[in-house]
């Protein structure tokens, strides 16, 4: 007997209601779990993803923090090595930077120092395109993934958001969960209300094509798949990467999908300058130089601060009409 | 500033066994320290030496207190809350002489280590950043019924930071019971006090957090443990943080590196008569809870451990090699 939609639970899901649902999950399901930070509690926290949980699971298992970063990040760290899986929200990731050393020098490190695992995941509203300016837009990743010891994870749909908030929660190590405020409320998904955890360190080719590839996560995906309709539109057919985990990333799909296409372009919102994209153009050039065609491209934002004006973020973050003309000058070579 | 002169402490309240073991925690530290000393002079540690000289009885005192449950974040000058949690001696030689049988597998070195099977965390090196660590540690083991403590050691230039502050305030704010023991020595590397803060005492700052400081002569083990005793039953029955500043003095340099001669020699002279360890052997004689003979039975017990803890350390192999990637992630 097929069911009906609502009986499957198919709603139309945006990011935030994702990670919503995946919190909601977990503290259901597991015990150990906490929730934590700044206006996290009956407030619901800034972006709203934990709405309700306060109401549903108390003030024990989900609450306030004074604004206290490395505080916070110090906790969770006592609390993951005796038994609790923390989840901590950073209200924006940018705020991240004043609890580098408890989140780097302490969290990564425990594990290869003394054999002690460190389960905490740390939420991190992360990403520009809403006129935030230099200190609620930022995207860090490249500093995370630097590090020995952390895993980064970064999706750019709903589907992915509560998949890999799974992941992280009930991976045995330190996870940075990257979530893009400008995805929160702008991408939606119908989906069932039971969903699988998405495995940590498996990249999805979300479009296929032939004449070049483009590698990227986060909010880019989205960007990189309107320049992917608008050059097929020119009967030229783009294949879009996205990595959805950034540490340990996938260098097979990667491989595999330049191979499809001999041609790549790396896409991030985050500065070029040593950004991850570095990382990727690097792995692709030392393990699959006799692929390409071109020379790997790179669309990244600026090396400036994030601008506040409206007219001037538009020209420094990535957008489908930049990468456009990226995959054109590619194609072109 | 001597606040409780043990000379006027009963110290029969206590068993005798609990103030011997806290007498051989401290000569186990000593003695340890000072053949590193010794094998640091002669080349034969990798890297740093940093010891506890004159600090002994703040850890003695304080770890002695706590219970199984109980989490410790000791600091840099710390070896005696190790010993007091169950290291071997054996274990403090791997770490220093960065053996593969160590508690890190000589991952890292000199004073980064701690065993939490024994409730005790591995300092990292940015001061102050422990206390969260603690404070957290012990949210978890309260939330799963058990009524412990935590232990978190820092020292005077430690409480200059804002890690401090910030996990003395969040500590306060949910209540969570935990003693910060501020080991006052005087001197944060070459820097004293008169350049690390404008408070009369460290512990004046309590009141801005809303919680209780309290202060004791930290060359005084029998002081320190009665204080500690009597805040920690109270702590347990109604969780709250407390500092706890004591006073000492850093007998010798930063690490090894360093004579100290920034330290006036008056202010070393006045506070090597007031040495913990002599002071504790005169306390326990004078209390006729031991003779001089059990104690110098102690002493020579302590060294002969630390002989063979070193002889066998040393036969120990350094990690493979072909291990450099391995332990990074947990699986």
């Amino acid at each position: 007997m097929t069911q009906t939609l609502a009986e499957t639970g198919v709603v139309e899901r945006t990011y935030v209601d994702c990670i919503r649902q995946a919190l909601q999950q977990l503290l259901r399901d597991d015990d150990r779990v906490v929730v934590f930070g700044e206006d996290v509690g009956a407030f619901g926290g800034a972006f709203k993803a934990t709405l309700g949980l306060q109401e549903e699971f108390g003030r024990d298992r989900v609450f306030d923090t004074p604004i206290a970063e490395s505080a916070i990040i110090g906790s969770a760290i006592g609390m993951a090595t005796q038994g609790l899986r923390p989840i901590i929200e950073m209200q924006f990731l940018d705020f991240m930077n004043t609890a580098l050393h408890q989140l780097i020098n302490n969290a990564a490190t425990i594990h290869f120092r003394t054999g002690n695992a460190v389960p905490i995941t740390v939420r991190a509203p992360c990403g520009g395109g809403f006129g935030g300016g230099p200190f609620h837009s930022e995207e860090l990743e490249t500093i995370f993934c630097h590090m020995p010891g952390l895993k980064v994870v970064y999706p750019a749909f709903p589907c992915d958001a509560r998949g890999l908030l799974v992941s992280a929660v009930e991976d045995p190590n330190p996870v940075v969960y990257l979530e893009n405020k400008y995805l929160y409320r702008h991408v939606k998904e119908c989906l069932a209300d039971n969903f699988e955890p998405v495995p940590i360190g498996v990249a999805r080719v979300c479009r296929r094509g032939s004449d070049a590839t483009i590698i990227t996560y986060g909010a880019m995906v989205h960007e990189s798949l309107a320049a992917a309709d608008v050059l097929a539109a020119e009967e030229r057919q783009i294949m879009v990467v996205d990595l959805r985990t950034l540490k340990p990333y996938d260098h097979d799909t990667i491989l595999a999908a330049v191979a499809a296409t001999n041609r790549v372009l790396v896409v991030h919102e985050a500065w070029r300058c040593c950004g991850f994209g570095a990382e990727i153009a690097a792995g692709i050039a030392e393990r699959g130089f006799h692929l390409l065609d071109a020379p790997i491209m790179r669309v990244a934002a600026p090396d400036v601060p994030i601008p506040f004006a409206p007219s001037l973020e538009s020209v420094y973050r990535p957008s489908a009409g930049t990468i456009v003309e990226a995959l054109r000058e590619l194609i072109e070579y | 500033m001597p606040v409780c002169p043990s000379s006027s402490l009963d110290l029969n309240q206590i068993p005798r066994n609990q103030w011997l073991a806290i007498y051989r925690t401290m000569c186990r530290a000593r003695f340890t320290e000072q053949r590193m000393i010794r094998l640091y002079h002669q080349a034969k540690i990798f890297g740093g030496v940093y010891t506890g000289f004159g600090h002994e009885a703040i850890g003695a005192g304080t770890a002695h207190a706590g219970g199984d449950n109980d989490l410790f974040t000791p600091c840099i000058r710390d070896l005696t809350v190790h010993l007091a949690r169950g290291l071997s001696v054996l274990d403090v030689f791997r770490q220093f002489l960065a053996r593969a049988t160590g508690p890190t597998r000589g991952r890292d070195g000199n004073v980064h280590y701690g065993r939490l099977d024994q409730g005790v965390y591995a300092m990292i090196s940015h001061l102050g950043a422990m206390i969260s660590v603690a404070v957290g540690g012990v949210m978890a083991r309260r939330r799963q019924g058990l009524d412990a403590v935590a232990m978190a050691y820092v020292g005077d230039g430690a409480t200059s930071t804002g890690d401090f502050h910030e996990a003395v305030n969040y500590a306060s704010v949910f209540d969570v019971p935990l003693l910060v023991v501020i080991e006052n020595n005087q001197f944060a590397y070459s820097t004293p006090n008169s350049q690390q803060y404008r408070c009369k005492h460290l512990i004046d700052r309590a009141p801005g957090y809303g919680i209780e400081g309290v202060q004791v002569d930290g060359n005084d083990a029998v002081a320190v443990h009665l204080k500690v005793r009597e805040i920690v039953g109270e702590m347990r029955q109604t969780p709250r943080p407390v500092l706890l500043e004591c006073d000492t003095l850093r007998i010798r340099g930063h690490g090894e590196h360093d004579d100290a001669g920034y330290i006036p020699e008056a202010l070393k002279a006045e506070y090597a008569a007031r040495d913990p360890l002599d002071n504790m052997r005169r306390s326990l004689t004078d209390a006729e809870i031991a003779t001089a003979r059990e104690l110098d039975t102690i002493d020579s017990e302590c060294q002969q451990e630390i002989d063979e803890g070193y002889q066998q350390a040393l036969a120990e192999p350094m990690p493979d090699p072909a291990t450099l990637l391995e332990g990074v992630y947990a699986e």
